[in-house]
């Protein structure tokens, strides 16, 4: 029996949603709608009978006061109807509720096959528009075809009694489970399947995986559990294992770097091992509170005596490309998922984001699958949903506009979690599996959803990539198993547990029986969506929100309880063991039984030539132009770029205090809009500690040199935490880089060599600043492929590769919360101080870019005079000298002197001829020069002696003063007024690209 | 009374059960975060607690309206049980997710005693979006609600995408005649926001942050008091620190006035 209840607002009420619509579809297409009503519909699929289908509408599914409802379609008057639904086997959350819902008020359980489906209606009045132009809305504006389907209703062909039917995108596979052999015969043979089953093996691996098979020895022994040639489910399980994702083949390849194509060639044998895993290891031993690095699903550093921090970062660049909502709702929530499988698990206390697209408002030739505008909606409204519903703060975020990130967008998720140091007497980041332990997965059930998401994740997005991998995360189910698992933690129940993401079941177990050296599995245990699976997708399927664990056979009872509690689903699906033997059997069937130590033995390293080209060969060179006069409008327009104006919008709808421990908010100032330097929480509720958290990307220095661009995005994370209060003796970094394509291919990636040596010279320049400001990299992540098809304007299709990014994250500790400062100028009367030597290093400068230039002179950082400045502003911070500390980044000083004046909404006059310089001698140099190491700190009077004592003999001055009349006055170098405007005329500029938008 | 205790549901989604009982630790209570089916399966029993919360977050992913479906659970296996709870004279508060529930259950606003009629709404913010910010409140001195005696004028977080006070025009009269009214928006200066955003971020009628019932001991409200139990919660401490340094004094610990409010419901207890 299928029912269909629709429901909408009262008509005095103002419809929220279809307002939204009533406005995008205005500001994005020009179309003005009249009215836009919403219409939700709920179809249940479920033999109730009439009395329970009133009980569930009057008291579920409809409010009396706001609401009106009916189970035949609502008069609800319009033009043009669109209807739109979920495609079959896409994740349907508020379906799901609907059913715990209905269960719990009627005491009844859903039977197999019955299910609620939600959709809407949306009633649009509007004149004079056509079927395509609604399609158009319906396809660009509320729904995406990867994962919805909708339906377009004329006023004239809509039947008032039938509506829209009973539409119920239900999965029916009608397939009997198989486990296929493959044929192995030749190398040919085996690369067919590879490409015909897109498994993505790697070419050179293709031998290795069929001498295993051959050999005599492994024939004989699967000959015991009557296997011969290997099956689509081993095969599935080795390319999960061998994707460049999960391995990092790229990173642990070999380069052949040249610095200059006549220069002779060094071998740069494992970038992975010699600059990160080397310095990382070198630091740990000695600083003292880093705990676990470098192989946990998150690093973990001392908190205080009782408590560690985790932390890690991740991308999720690929599905958000295609579905930004549900890519980027996937990766925050899965990001969550890693500090929660780190040591024992860990307590989540923030996350943050960073995006990266084209242009909002790119009117170009290019054509997307979604306009850079839809897709930052889109991947803005996935980490709102992911991380309010999952109740942790994400107290920070950065966005930066490129036409290079129209090929595929880059969207960053870090978390942060805290655990306490021990658990049961015993240090919490230690686990592991043993034989005789059971495996349980945690959490949702497994669908074909995200199936080959990891091998997808490895290849450049083309019209070929599956669909299928894009995903709808659940914040519900995870904030549950969260709970769930904090508890069973603290009981003891765990020994080990580890997170379901790339991969599925194949990585998590596959991974977590090497320390066991075995594990057997009983396929058919897994709790699935639905019927119809083949073996090989349940091993590999990425569905969300689960997380493997072992547990002690004599736990298991307490653990399982815990969990129902919860409202958690957990299984036993099998036990680790010491066979030696990654072992899977489905009804008692041996369908996978692979040696353990195959992945580790024999597989080619990845090879890639990288060359390097310096700027000047590339015809790079410092622009030759007069210093502009009316800097007044430069200034203006400097703060009207996109990437430098407020995005006040985006933090607004992120929670950012949940938790209670919100010290330094993403806004703050005067009028709380003006964006922190860094988010500082305390994440144990009574300790006076401190978490400082910050990060920066910087991608447009890689026009010049990747090795700068990789010094500067440290160096301003750093800096960001330290303006707050952050320790520079304590400080932890999280690297996530994302490349394009580095294999050299001469048609299709001709600068490959060039793009390969880029990301050698940045992994160079990862350590040299790691070394030197002692940094260790708690955790780190690589996305290669950041490259798209595009079709263009005459049917041709464009590549187009993102800059070489590296989004660099920091954490600090603050020994105590009340010493933090913020970017705000406190009060008038207050002097202005620049720390740090301005230099004339203006290439790829917003500066220039503005005016059209990208130049050559890259800002550089200069280690050890840095960080002795850094070192005194600690100090400053710490004895509360300082009113407010803020550093110069992106757009440079007279961008972020306006930063400083508008948070604290006063003035300041400022005289450049006093700003400690090295060889500038034009204004608008000093002005927007992007130097690094640079701070704007504002002093209280009676502070003066004591703070020019603690930089004497440091590039530090005493630049102007905050002033009352709320106007930014600057003097130029040669003692003229250069600059004179209002702070309201500065926030007016900087609100105007997005000042609207709510 | 020595000891009060209250018990923070959790689970199922709700998210500020850490920081709210510890909130009311800093008010001098004992408190205690329970799951939502403990209170069903009857683990743990209402009769040793003394002050109820419905906390912050997210129950049932606020799918088919915040915190409809928490209440369709809570009333259809502990409806008895709370009601009994509230007839003992003991106190209810319901915070952003909580106040939803409380709407939905009917425990507020409790007209004649019936405390499972829906009569107010929370929907969508006008805004139509979800907003985290801090507004200014004006606390009427004339409601009976235990929580907000002694209380003026306070600052507290907004965290919510359906916070919008809604009902019939002859109930918003009846609230406003019965003082039921507790919390309104307002500016920084005291005056009513009169449905201005963003200083009423949401589109409330009349302004309506937060209303108790006839009693005075059940209470809901859209902003976090629990947000605000630490002086470095608010937004504007860095600068007040530096003004009071100025002054020679330092920022005193002191009571916020988000303890301040948990402190009225213990002593309310306290001396019940």
């Amino acid at each position: 029996m299928i029912s269909r209840l629709e429901i909408t607002l009262k008509k005095e009420l103002a419809d929220a949603e279809g307002r939204t619509l009533l406005h995008r579809a205005q500001d994005y297409f020009g179309m003005a709608l009249d009215d836009v009503r919403t219409v939700n519909i709920i179809t249940i699929e479920a033999a109730l009978t009439k009395d329970q289908l009133a009980i569930i509408q009057s008291d579920v599914f409809s409010n009396p006061v706001t609401q009106i409802s009916s189970y035949d379609p609502l008069p609800v008057d319009f033009d043009w109807c669109i209807w739109v639904g979920y495609r079959p086997g896409v994740r349907d959350n508020p379906g799901s509720t609907a059913v715990e819902a209905i269960e719990d008020i009627l005491g009844i359980r859903f039977g197999k096959g019955d299910a609620v489906y939600t959709s809407k209606r949306y009633c649009i009045k509007a004149t004079g528009f056509s079927a395509a132009e609604m399609n158009r809305i319906a396809g660009e504006l509320v729904a995406n075809d990867i994962i919805q389907q909708w339906k377009i209703y004329d006023r004239k062909d809509w039947q008032p009694k039938e509506g829209t039917g009973f539409i119920c995108p239900k999965v029916v596979l009608n397939h009997t489970p198989t486990v296929l052999p493959v044929t192995i015969e030749s190398d040919d043979a085996l690369k067919k399947i590879s490409d015909e089953r897109n498994l993505a093996l790697n070419p050179n691996d293709i031998p290795v995986i069929r001498s295993y098979f051959l050999r005599e020895d492994v024939l004989k022994e699967r000959k015991t559990v009557a296997l011969s040639d290997p099956t689509d489910i081993e095969l599935e399980y080795i390319s999960q294992a061998r994707s460049d994702h999960c391995n990092h083949n790229t990173f642990r390849g070999l380069f052949r770097y040249q610095d200059d194509v006549s220069s002779p060639v060094i071998v740069e044998d494992n970038l992975f091992k010699t600059y990160i895993q080397k310095p990382t290891l070198e630091l740990k031993d000695k600083l003292d509170w880093v705990v676990s690095v470098l192989w946990d699903n998150a690093g973990i550093g001392r908190f205080d005596e009782n408590h560690n921090y985790s932390i890690t970062g991740e991308t999720h660049n690929s599905p958000s490309n295609m579905e930004a909502y549900g890519g980027s709702i996937t990766g925050i929530v899965g990001v969550y998922r890693d500090p929660m499988g780190t040591g024992l698990g860990s307590r989540l206390v923030m996350g943050s984001y960073g995006f990266c697209t084209g242009f909002r408002n790119y009117n170009g030739d290019l054509k997307p699958r979604l306009h850079p505008r839809r897709l930052l909606d889109g991947i803005i409204e996935g980490v709102k949903d992911g991380g309010n519903k999952s109740g942790i703060p994400t107290p920070f975020g950065q966005v930066y506009f490129h036409d290079g990130y129209m090929g595929k967008c880059l969207v960053f998720v870090t978390a942060v979690g805290i655990i306490p140091s021990l658990v049961n007497g015993q240090p919490s980041e230690n686990k592991k599996t043993s034989p005789e332990d059971l495996i349980v997965m945690s959490g949702g059930r497994v669908g074909k959803d995200g199936i080959h998401g990891v091998t997808a994740s490895s290849e450049v997005f083309s019209e070929h990539t599956p669909a299928g991998h894009v995903q709808i995360g659940d914040p519900y189910t995870q904030k549950k198993m969260h709970d769930f698992i904090l508890e069973a933690r603290d009981e003891c129940l765990i020994e080990f547990i580890t997170d379901n993401g790339g991969g599925g079941l194949s990585s998590s177990v596959g991974e977590s029986s090497q320390i066991s050296n075995g594990c057997i599995v009983d396929l058919e245990k897994v709790p699935l969506k639905y019927d119809g699976l083949d073996q090989w997708e349940i091993w590999v399927s990425e569905s969300q929100e689960r997380m493997t664990l072992a547990v002690k056979p004599e736990n298991i009872d307490r653990f399982l309880a815990l969990s129902k509690k919860h409202a958690v689903e957990s299984t036993v699906i099998g036990k680790y063991t010491n066979s030696g033997k990654l072992h899977i059997k489905y009804n008692g069937t041996t369908c996978a039984y692979v040696n353990m130590d195959l992945l580790s033995s024999g597989f080619p390293q990845w090879t890639f030539d990288a060359v390097w080209e310096a700027p000047e060969k590339r015809g790079l060179r410092e622009p030759v132009f007069n210093e502009p006069k009316d800097f007044n409008q430069l200034m203006l327009d400097m703060l009207s770029r996109p990437n430098i104006s407020s995005k006040e919008w985006i933090a607004r709808q992120y929670d950012h205090e949940v938790q209670g421990g919100s010290v330094v908010k993403p806004l703050v100032g005067k009028e709380r809009n003006t964006a922190s330097d860094a988010a500082v929480i305390r994440p144990v509720l009574d300790s006076e500690k401190g978490l400082a958290f910050s990060q920066s990307l910087l991608p447009s220095y890689s026009r010049i040199d990747a090795y700068h661009m990789t010094c500067a995005t440290i160096d301003e994370a750093v800096r960001r935490v330290i303006a707050v209060g952050g320790n520079p003796g304590h400080i932890g970094g999280v690297d996530n880089f994302c490349w394009p394509d580095i294999k050299y291919h001469p048609e299709k990636n001709p600068d490959g060599k060039f793009k390969a040596a880029q990301l050698v010279r940045s992994c160079q320049a990862l350590k040299d600043t790691c070394m030197a400001y002692s940094l260790p990299l708690l955790s780190g992540k690589d996305s290669m492929y950041v490259d798209g098809y595009l079709p263009g304007r005459y049917g041709e299709t464009r590549k187009i590769s993102a800059l070489e990014t590296m989004q660099f994250s920091v954490i600090s500790l603050v020994e105590d919360i009340k010493t933090c400062v913020t970017m705000d100028a406190k009060l008038p009367g207050d002097l202005v101080y620049v720390l740090g030597m301005t230099r004339d290093e203006l290439g790829a400068s917003e500066y220039y870019d503005h005016l059209g230039f990208t130049g050559k002179n890259v800002p550089e950082v200069c280690f050890e005079p840095f960080l002795t400045s850094y070192r005194a502003l600690h100090r400053a911070i710490e004895k509360n000298l300082v009113a407010s500390a803020h550093g110069i980044y992106r757009g440079g000083l007279g961008i972020h002197l306006s930063m400083v004046a508008m948070g604290g909404h006063l003035g300041m006059t400022i005289d450049l001829e006093k700003i400690p310089v090295d060889h500038v001698i034009r204004s608008d140099k000093i002005l927007f020069s992007e130097s690094p190491g640079r701070f704007i700190v504002t002093v209280s009077p009676d502070n003066q002696p004591v703070f020019e004592k603690l930089f004497k003999g440091l590039p530090c001055a005493r630049v102007g003063r905050v002033t009352e009349t709320n106007s930014l006055i600057i003097k130029g170098i040669q003692a003229e007024t250069i600059v004179n405007i209002t702070v309201n005329d500065l926030k007016v500029a900087w609100k105007r690209p997005f000042g609207d938008l709510i | 009374m020595t000891q009060v205790n209250v018990l923070v549901l959790s689970g199922y989604g709700l998210n500020c059960d850490h920081e709210t009982a510890h909130a009311f630790k800093l008010a001098g209570a004992h408190a205690d975060r329970i799951h939502i089916n403990a209170i069903i399966d009857e683990s743990v029993t209402l009769d040793k607690y003394h002050i109820l919360v419905f906390g912050g977050g997210f129950s049932w992913g606020d799918d088919h309206g915040a915190g409809v479906v928490q209440a369709v659970r809570l009333k259809t296996h502990s409806g008895e049980k709370i009601l009994q709870f509230i007839n003992e004279g003991k106190l209810v508060i319901g915070i952003c997710n909580g106040f939803q529930t409380l709407v939905n259950m009917g425990l507020l606003p409790g007209f004649d005693k019936d405390y499972t009629m829906r009569s107010v709404a929370l929907t969508h913010n006008d805004c139509g979006n979800f907003r985290d910010q801090w507004v200014h409140l004006n606390v009427n001195k004339k409601s009976p609600c235990v929580f907000t005696r002694e209380l003026s004028h306070v600052e507290f977080p907004v965290r919510h995408g359906e916070g919008k006070f809604y009902a019939d025009p002859n109930v918003i009269e009846r609230l406003e005649k019965n003082n039921q009214v507790v919390l309104r928006y307002a500016l920084e200066n005291g005056e009513p926001a009169n449905g201005l955003f963003p200083d009423n971020p949401n589109g409330s009628i009349k302004d309506i942050a937060g209303i108790c019932d006839t009693t005075g001991r059940v209470f809901g409200l859209m902003p976090h008091p629990e947000a605000y139990h630490h002086f470095t919660n608010h937004p504007d401490w860095t600068l007040t620190k530096e003004m009071l340094r100025r002054q020679e004094k330092s920022m005193t610990p002191g009571m916020t006035s988000g303890i301040k409010l948990f402190r009225n419901a213990v002593l309310y207890m306290e001396n019940a």
